[in-house]
């Protein structure tokens, strides 16, 4: 049974293994009502509309209104193309993973009413190549929508058309960055391009594109169904709806949580994941992926959890994936895994994030062996800000935001595991393990 | 480009500086004499990438950094670029780029020439802060035999990538792996082939692309670089040489987007250690090899001409314009003879040449950019002009042109065509002919497909080789006009010529029936193959051949050594001691086009002036003092004391050059249709005539005058005799008649029509350039997989292939995209040159498989 402090509106039916079937998804909530009557009875504006006084924000990290995304599609007779962006590769973000298992319909139907409201032909999910199983269960669901005509030529005998396309990635963290996607799909080595252009204007194959996050699609159907007021009632005016939460690290119960946004995060913490283990404390979070600012637990718990809170806080709220660290955890470690992922996964396209993410593990690496002095801490600090700001996309400043929030908010930790480093005092620590052991957290 | 775009003026660091809409703000900013640090942005690779981060800046009301290579101006913008914000993101980044670059600048060939140097200066931080370990590659090795590569070196620029995927086109070179361990390289660790592949290491911001033949030969100190222009062909790239100890040490680009879009090929940049072969002629000899003194070869080659007045001819190659003049005049003047053609195999008479050479027919290179569609016809670019080759791909991947391509031999740019047409080998006259009356919207034929694109375009421009031959290029009058060139603001045609000065010999005179400034004149002499034919028969004694090496180059080798061997007396200018050479009596030496001082013309009209940067080898004197002289001692003096003599010499001449200065040429060129003299070009003020593309026969063309055009009847060439409506160059039709003729005697070897070219290789270039070596062509013999099938070859088999008395001896090599009963071989190539099996006429083979030779 779902928490109390649980609102399940995506994960709505989601322990039944039922719903994950085209059957399923109608007996349980209905699904693809909205889609027929969508095709049948609306105009793009009017879906269009809907999603924009919905106030969606998106859920991929951006947090950029969906609806507004979506108008700025030129109108026109033109190839168009909406991509689902299903590489949730983020360390600790583990929630479109659940949702397209769980309930791949309700996706499959937010991309078809999304395609009618930008006016795209073709649609693409793009999944992450680990997420074998997930893909797995998005054909089936797929073919299942074709088979019943809500996918392909003449759907439901609207003469509208949506192709649908389930594209495996080969397994690089830049292909989730929008436009290293686009290239990613059509054939090329996934790098970001540079914007403008955007998208919207010129995207895959050079057509006007529109990118989502998998739980932003999944939002579309309900808020589609049931009208803008409907979803503003939950959440915040800023942060209208609710939102599957990642919550891994020292706590009890790691898992998703669907929340109402606005949540207290203490009540996210302690409540729902039951709080960190026997014994220990919370010391800090990264309230939203391993790429947003570490809070301390002082400056965090208060916090409503929502887009505009950890705004204010000095972080952001990104894909909703809390990881806690407790006392045991040792904070330069932390930066370090921290920047080695990010270095692992550097496209090495621009000079900052290429080489400021090596630099910086270098420089982390000595801190943990103790060949560092205070003076590295500066130009740690000092090269996170070289790298904000600088680089052609989010990668860098995705380490950068997170290491420099760390050195400036625990630099007392730091200074004491170097000295301690230099003086032998921790003979364990291991900082050449293989590459490929480190990163993710999933 | 267009001229629509509208001028838009904003704020850089407190100056107005006015711009184009559109234009990046980098360039503006350069416009207005602000200095922004770039690495990867280079505006001749394409669309900008943003990957270098250097060119960071702050606009107003922008509250992050732009990358000024990517922002497009727009009218009141405010940027600035020195303050503190933007300063930090410069130290940044050079910084960045520093953690892992070697900083081995005392020994690295780019050291005082580089980019990041000078970068790091100007713009860095002045101190570093890095002591960490760098990264670590094996260094240097070869990335092909030409280019060293030194990963270590190497910021990742993507400059040479870029190249290699959007202007060469051969996408060879890709970036491997990712993040800081990124590196560029081949798949599979192949050599990078390409034949414009220098050009990477002339977009090399630092010292990780280098040339093996500049590696550790000088210091930026020890050098000096003089601009000029390769002439070893057509395209006249406008270059630099590497000049250290009067030597060429290196040759890279001198950007002139009107002649060579800042490329240059791999033959004019790594064809210089030749300058300085063994194989040079380096004073007069005579013959026997006997050197004499330049007064004494003068005096023989006088006195030798004199006794054979008005029986001598000459045939001009490799000369500037000013030596063309001389020549010239030496025959016409001195020696009473108007037997004088610069062209390997005669070509159409003076009022075709007038007519093309109309400024309204006329299309100049840079007319290829923004061109609706582009006709290759009768040419291989890449082949013949290799320049032209990146152009064409440049307009079709830039700028959207639709391209047609129709030749004998498949060509390196069919890939992006959309349309293509192969005619027989020898039928150029009949498809142009039929392309033109397609295009016109006559009956359908063989060309219809290739006519439908063109006929849809606005701007059409034709490039064309003139191994079309003189009757097709008669017809390309009519091509021309049903294109509607002529009325058509940037469209038109551009020859590719067979010699690298072509146009401007002809406009010098050297021509059988045209004198200086395209005059036509009343007597009218001999075209090259009359020479021949002339040298045979007697009625010629005596020729003069300057940088040309009919041995080698012209068709029909048996035939010409028939006529120098009947010359009593033959007196050659010669770069290097050919076969042709060999028959001399008097052999002068020639400079190359490093050492020359003169002027050229490039086949679009434009003046471009050969300066001398290196030393004359041995006892070499200018070309334009040893031909004054020699008509001095024949007893006329035209009054050349110098080069700037000989170039006035020239401009009084040539009435449509006249108001052309040595300063007006510059650095860059002019072209003579854009002179207020262009209107003295005969016949100027006159509309171009209409020609109707449907006549079959038009009056005023000289086919007599032109051996080797008209309709073809050789002997048992029916099969690929003009035949309008039945599609002659169809390759089933050519099938059925080649198998339906094959068989007058049981078990005769199978024959094949011959078409033949020139490959980029063959020749001097590879053979006197060690570095080049590793390109040297060997014969093969190309033929579709249905005539292989037929004749039970497979590719690498060896074969003999024999055309009435003479043979040679190639390998197989099946193309699919060669037509049926089509054979292609290579023109002088040493040892097999395809030229021995031409006899002027369109020719057939028989192949013969020859058996394995077992060890």
């Amino acid at each position: 049974m779902p928490h109390q402090l649980e609102t399940r509106v995506l994960l709505e039916g989601a322990e039944d293994p039922r719903l994950a079937t085209l059957q399923g998804y109608k007996d349980i909530v209905g699904g693809y009502a909205t889609l027929e009557r969508a095709y049948k009875e609306m105009e793009q504006d009017e879906v269009l509309k809907a999603l924009e006084d919905s106030g969606l924000r998106g859920r991929g990290g951006a947090g950029f209104s969906m609806g507004k995304k979506a108008s700025f599609l030129p109108r026109g007779d033109m190839p168009k193309y909406l991509c689902c962006n299903a590489d949730e590769s983020e360390p600790g973000a583990f929630k479109d993973r659940e949702l397209m298992q769980r309930n791949p319909h309700q996706l499959v139907e937010g991309i078809a009413i999304a395609a009618l409201a930008s006016g795209a032909g073709h649609a693409f999910i793009f999944i992450r190549g680990e997420y074998d199983s997930q893909a797995d269960v998005l054909d089936a669901a797929v073919a299942e929508a074709y088979g019943a005509g809500y996918l392909g030529k003449d759907i439901l005998g609207t003469g509208r058309d949506l192709e649908l396309v389930v594209h495996r990635g080969a397994g690089a963290y830049i292909c989730g960055e929008e436009t290293a996607l686009l290239d990613a799909l059509e054939g090329k080595r996934g790098n970001p391009r540079l914007k403008p252009p955007f998208p919207a204007v010129q995207g895959l194959y050079g057509g006007p594109t529109l990118i989502n996050n998998v739980e932003t699609l999944s939002n579309v159907p309900r808020i589609v169904a049931k009208g803008a007021e409907w979803f503003r009632q939950y959440g915040t005016e800023q942060s209208p709806g609710t939102k599957v939460v990642s919550i891994s690290g020292g706590v009890r119960r790691p898992g998703n949580y669907e929340i109402s946004l606005g949540l207290p995060t203490r009540d996210l913490i302690y409540d729902l994941a039951g709080g960190p283990l026997p014994g220990r404390r919370v010391k800090a979070i990264y309230p939203g992926g391993s790429s947003s600012p570490v809070l301390t637990a002082a400056e965090a718990m208060d916090l409503p959890y929502s887009f505009e809170a950890m705004a204010g806080a000095g972080s952001m709220l990104g894909s909703g994936s809390v990881i806690v660290a407790d006392d045991t955890v040792s904070i330069p470690h932390m930066a370090l895994r921290t920047a080695r992922f990010y270095h692992h996964e550097s496209c090495g396209k621009c000079a900052p994030c290429r080489e400021g993410t090596n630099w910086t593990v270098k420089m982390l690496e000595r801190v943990v062996r103790g060949e560092a002095t205070p003076m590295d801490l500066d130009i740690i600090s000092s090269v996170q800000e070289n790298i904000m700001g600088n680089c052609l996309c989010v990668l860098g400043d995705s380490m950068a935001m997170p290491v420099s929030a760390m050195v400036r908010k625990f630099r007392g930790e730091f200074e004491q595991v170097m000295a301690e480093a230099a003086e032998g005092i921790d003979p364990h620590v291991v900082v050449d393990a293989p590459a490929e052991t480190l990163g993710a957290a999933t | 480009m267009s001229p629509e775009k509208r001028e838009v003026t904003l704020t850089i660091d407190g100056r107005e500086v006015t711009a184009t809409e559109g234009e990046m703000l980098h360039d503006a900013a350069r416009e207005g004499d602000v200095e922004i640090p770039v690495f990867c942005y280079e505006p001749k690779l394409g669309a900008p990438v943003g990957a270098c981060r250097m060119c960071l800046v702050e606009i107003e009301g922008i509250p992050k950094l732009q990358t000024s290579c990517s922002t497009p101006v727009r009218d009141g913008m405010v940027v600035h670029t020195r303050t503190e914000q933007v300063k930090t993101a410069q130290n940044a980044v050079i910084e960045f780029l520093l953690v892992n670059h070697p900083l081995d600048c005392p020994v690295c060939d780019k050291g005082g020439e580089c980019p990041l140097q000078d970068n790091t200066m100007g713009w860095g931080p002045g101190k570093s802060r890095v002591i960490d370990e760098k990264r670590h590659f094996e260094k240097p090795i070869e990335l092909s035999p030409l280019v060293a590569i030194d990963r270590e070196r190497c910021i990742l620029c993507y400059r040479c990538v870029r190249f290699s995927q959007e202007v060469s086109e051969d996408s060879q070179l890709q970036l491997l792996d990712r993040g800081d361990r990124t590196y560029v390289g081949t798949f599979d660790d192949r050599p990078y082939v390409s034949p414009f592949q220098g050009n990477i290491t002339d977009i090399c911001p630092v010292g990780a692309l280098t040339n093996y033949t500049y590696r550790f030969r000088a210091r930026p100190w020890d050098i000096e670089q003089a601009g000029s222009v390769c002439t070893l062909c057509p395209s006249q790239c406008n270059v630099s040489f590497t000049v250290r100890d009067e030597k060429v040490k290196r040759v890279i680009t001198r950007d002139n987007e009107d002649v060579d879009d800042g490329w240059i090929c791999d033959k004019g940049r790594y064809g210089f250690e030749m300058f300085n072969a063994a194989e040079r002629v380096t004073e007069p000899r005579t013959k026997g090899g006997g050197k004499v003194s330049y007064e004494d070869a003068i005096a023989k080659a006088a006195s030798g001409l004199k006794a054979r007045l008005g029986k001598v001819a000459a045939i001009v190659g490799d000369a500037s314009n000013e030596e063309g003049f001389l020549i010239q005049e030496i025959l016409r003047q001195g020696l009473h003879s108007s037997s004088i053609d610069s062209r390997p195999a005669g070509g159409p008479g003076i009022d075709t040449i007038l007519e093309l050479a109309n400024p309204a027919r006329q299309a100049k290179v840079a007319d290829i950019d923004d061109a609706d569609a582009i006709l290759v016809l009768g040419t291989d670019p890449m082949g013949s002009s290799p320049i032209l080759d990146l152009r064409i791909r440049k307009a079709i991947r830039r700028n959207g042109a639709r391209l047609v391509v129709a030749t004998e031999r498949p060509t390196a740019l069919d890939g992006g065509a959309e349309a293509i047409a192969r005619y027989a080998p020898g039928q150029a006259s009949y498809f142009v002919g039929a392309l033109a009356a397609a295009v016109g919207g006559g009956v359908e034929n063989i060309a219809t497909p290739v006519a439908e694109t063109l006929r849809e375009a606005g701007k059409v421009v034709v490039v064309w080789g003139e191994r079309i031959g003189a009757s097709a290029t008669n017809e390309l009058l009519g091509l021309a006009d049903a294109l509607n060139v002529s009325t058509t603001e940037g469209a038109g045609l551009l020859e590719i010529p067979e010699t690298a000065n072509a146009r401007g010999l002809r406009e010098a005179g050297v021509l059988p029936d045209a004198g200086p400034g395209l005059g036509a004149l009343a007597l009218q002499g001999r075209g090259t193959e009359e020479i021949r034919q002339a040298l045979i028969d007697g009625d010629l004694d005596g020729v003069i051949l300057v940088g040309v090496d009919p041995l080698r180059d012209f068709g029909d080798t048996a035939a010409w050594t028939k006529a120098l061997d009947a010359a009593s007396f033959v007196v050659a200018f010669s770069t290097f001691a050919t076969a042709t050479a060999g028959k001399a009596d008097v052999l002068f030496p020639l400079e190359t086009h490093a050492e020359k001082d003169g002027t050229v013309t490039h086949p679009d009209g434009r003046l471009q002036r050969v300066r001398p940067a290196a030393g004359r080898p041995g006892d070499i004197r200018p070309g334009w003092q040893t031909l004054a002289n020699l008509s001095l001692a024949l007893g006329h003096d035209t009054g050349v004391t110098s080069q700037p003599t000989a170039f006035a010499a020239l401009t009084n001449a040539v009435p449509f050059y006249a108001s052309i200065t040595d300063e007006a040429i510059g650095g860059r060129g002019i072209r003579w249709q854009d002179t207020a003299s262009a209107s003295s070009l005969p016949g100027f003020e006159r509309q171009p005539e209409q020609h109707d593309p449907t006549a079959s026969d038009r009056p005023g063309l000289k086919d007599e005058a032109d051996p080797s055009g008209g309709e073809i009847h050789a002997p048992g060439a029916d099969a690929t005799a003009s035949a309008p409506d039945a599609g002659a160059g169809s390759p089933d039709t050519q099938r059925e008649r080649a198998s339906g003729e094959s068989v007058p005697v049981a078990g005769a070897p199978a024959t094949l029509a011959l078409g033949t070219y020139r490959d980029i290789w063959s020749g001097p270039i590879t053979e006197l350039n060690p570095p080049l070596k590793f390109l040297k062509p060997t014969q093969h013999l190309e033929l579709s997989p249905a005539d292989a099938h037929r004749l039970g070859l497979a590719s690498g088999d060896k074969v003999r292939v024999t055309q009435g008395d003479h043979s040679l001896e190639a390998t197989a090599l099946i193309k699919e995209r060669t037509p049926e009963g089509v054979c292609f071989l290579a023109e002088a190539i040493t040892g097999a040159n395809a030229n021995g099996l031409l006899n002027g006429h369109q020719v057939r083979v028989q192949i013969e498989k020859l058996a394995e030779v077992t060890a």
